[in-house]
């Protein structure tokens, strides 16, 4: 049967296996994501076809919108992993949670910077309080709000706990943001402004993105195991297993 | 024989309540503090863009909502500040009667002591921006259920900085995210009225918000506490 999945999981959340998993995980993590990354970059900057309207202004798409993705993708993760580190009490959970915040946050902020630089050159204006863009920025303030409370805790477990508590929150906000704003913002003026539907991509466009979006997940997977490890280290720094790999990289 | 009666609820609950108000009477001087602040604020306005008053009565509404919104953002900070030091939370936190009614009944007392005068004061701001005296009903009515509204979800917040010394900025940047549909909704209905449109839409919507928060929040605020005070 298949019952060692259920048996490595659990195996995994204990610190030291995962340690080491991460260890081993997170170099071919980052040799894929260079490698998609560059793939990507040269399908979507050199291979892709212009834009009939836009020229090659547009190309700033593959990174825009995979990062779009990601902001989401990660605010996902971290939701899920606070909901298992509340309700279990895992502390693996814990350290995922607040290890994929920054991430988060900087995807977020990748993300409204290379919208507003193409929108200087599209609308002619650098920010614009459309719906998406509203909802964007105030996606980056949540996470902003998780990782200050995190820090604002001297007990780095119960920062931990109290900001996963707070990332469920934002998680049942975050649609009720995204609706009220484009309820707000279709009262006041019409919507002018139309992002490229996916349906009316040109094909030529699709494969870098789609490659982009892959480089971009596996960069957030080898980022979080780096920084997993270090908050795992600074986590169980008393513990027997934390003391072998110190008294190892002495001795190494 | 020991005695095992326990006040009943309702008691317990307007204990607590009478608690907080007479602690908060006690110190008048706090409470009008917020309604200074908002006068200042909202005397500001005219210095900043200038005396014309069709200026001023385009976004009164919005600035008089903006005002009550950072004065209660001021005062929330201390929701239970003095609580938490003097360890009557604890104390709150051991007795039989479930938290979450009891933390409502504080996140009620701390809105009758600051939301209220506000409100009061309210259509003296708005008449210092020029707002319309047709529209100063749907102002009130805008700002009855909005002020709870903030009241309830800024206690869920202070309760998770329970455990934390200094919370002021940190409460703003967690309370703007969970504020902007209930801004939207408040400017939405003013806008509305201002115009002659029917406002009734976006005033049923912050109806609905409310009477979802009144059930939730007190939980989601107590479910907090115990995790911020848990140690």
């Amino acid at each position: 049967m298949a019952n060692w999945i259920p048996l490595w999981l659990h195996k995994l959340s204990s610190p030291p296996v995962f340690y080491r998993f991460a260890g081993v995980l997170r170099p071919w993590a980052i040799a894929l994501a260079v490698l998609l990354g560059l793939v990507a970059l040269y399908g979507g900057l050199v291979l892709a076809p212009p834009d009939y309207q836009q020229g090659d202004d547009y190309r700033i798409i593959f990174i825009h919108v995979p990062s779009a993705w990601m902001s989401l993708f990660i605010y996902g993760v971290m939701g899920v992993a606070a909901f298992i580190a509340l309700v279990w009490r895992i502390k693996l959970a814990e350290v995922v949670a607040m290890a994929s915040a920054p991430i988060g946050a900087a995807f977020t902020f990748i993300t409204l910077v290379t919208g507003s630089l193409w929108g200087v050159r599209m609308w002619g204006t650098w920010w614009t309080w459309d719906a998406r863009l509203t909802s964007e920025l105030v996606l980056l303030f949540l996470y902003l709000g998780v990782i200050a409370l995190y820090h604002s805790f001297e007990d780095r477990r119960q920062g931990a706990r109290t900001a996963a508590f707070l990332a469920l929150i934002g998680i049942v906000n975050v649609p009720i943001v995204h609706f009220s704003v484009v309820w707000w913002n279709t009262l006041h003026q019409g919507s002018t402004i139309k992002l490229l539907g996916p349906s009316t991509i040109a094909p030529g466009m699709v494969w870098p993105l789609l490659t982009m979006m892959v480089a971009t997940k596996l960069y957030y997977v080898a980022s979080l195991c780096s920084r997993a490890r270090a908050d795992l280290l600074a986590l169980e720094s008393g513990k027997d297993w934390v003391r072998q790999i110190a008294e190892n990289e002495v001795r190494g | 024989m020991l005695d095992t009666r326990r006040p009943g609820l309702v008691h317990a609950c307007m204990a607590v309540l009478r608690r907080d108000l007479t602690l908060a009477w006690r110190q008048r001087g706090d409470m009008m503090l917020p309604v200074l602040y908002a006068l200042i604020v909202t005397s500001l306005f005219p210095f900043a863009l200038g005396p014309e008053s069709a200026l001023l009565r385009r976004i009164a509404g919005g600035a008089v909502l903006v005002t009550v919104l950072l004065a209660m953002l001021l005062a929330l900070d201390a929701m239970f500040r003095s609580d938490i030091e003097d360890g009557s939370l604890e104390q709150l936190m051991l007795a039989p009667q479930p938290l979450a009614l009891m933390m409502g009944m504080k996140i009620l007392a701390h809105w009758l002591a600051t939301a209220l005068p506000l409100i009061v004061i309210a259509p003296l701001l708005a008449g210092m921006l020029h707002l319309p005296g047709a529209v100063m009903p749907v102002l009130l009515a805008a700002l009855l259920l909005a002020t709870p509204l903030l009241s309830l979800l800024g206690g869920i917040l202070v309760a998770l900085t329970a455990g934390t010394r200094r919370s002021g900025m940190l409460l703003a940047l967690m309370l703007l995210p969970l504020c902007v549909p209930v801004v939207i909704f408040a400017a939405g209905a003013l806008a509305a009225a201002q115009e002659g449109l029917p406002w009734i839409a976006p005033i049923a919507w912050l109806g609905a918000a409310l009477v979802l928060a009144v059930v939730l929040a007190p939980l989601a605020c107590a479910a907090a506490l115990r995790i911020a005070l848990d140690s």
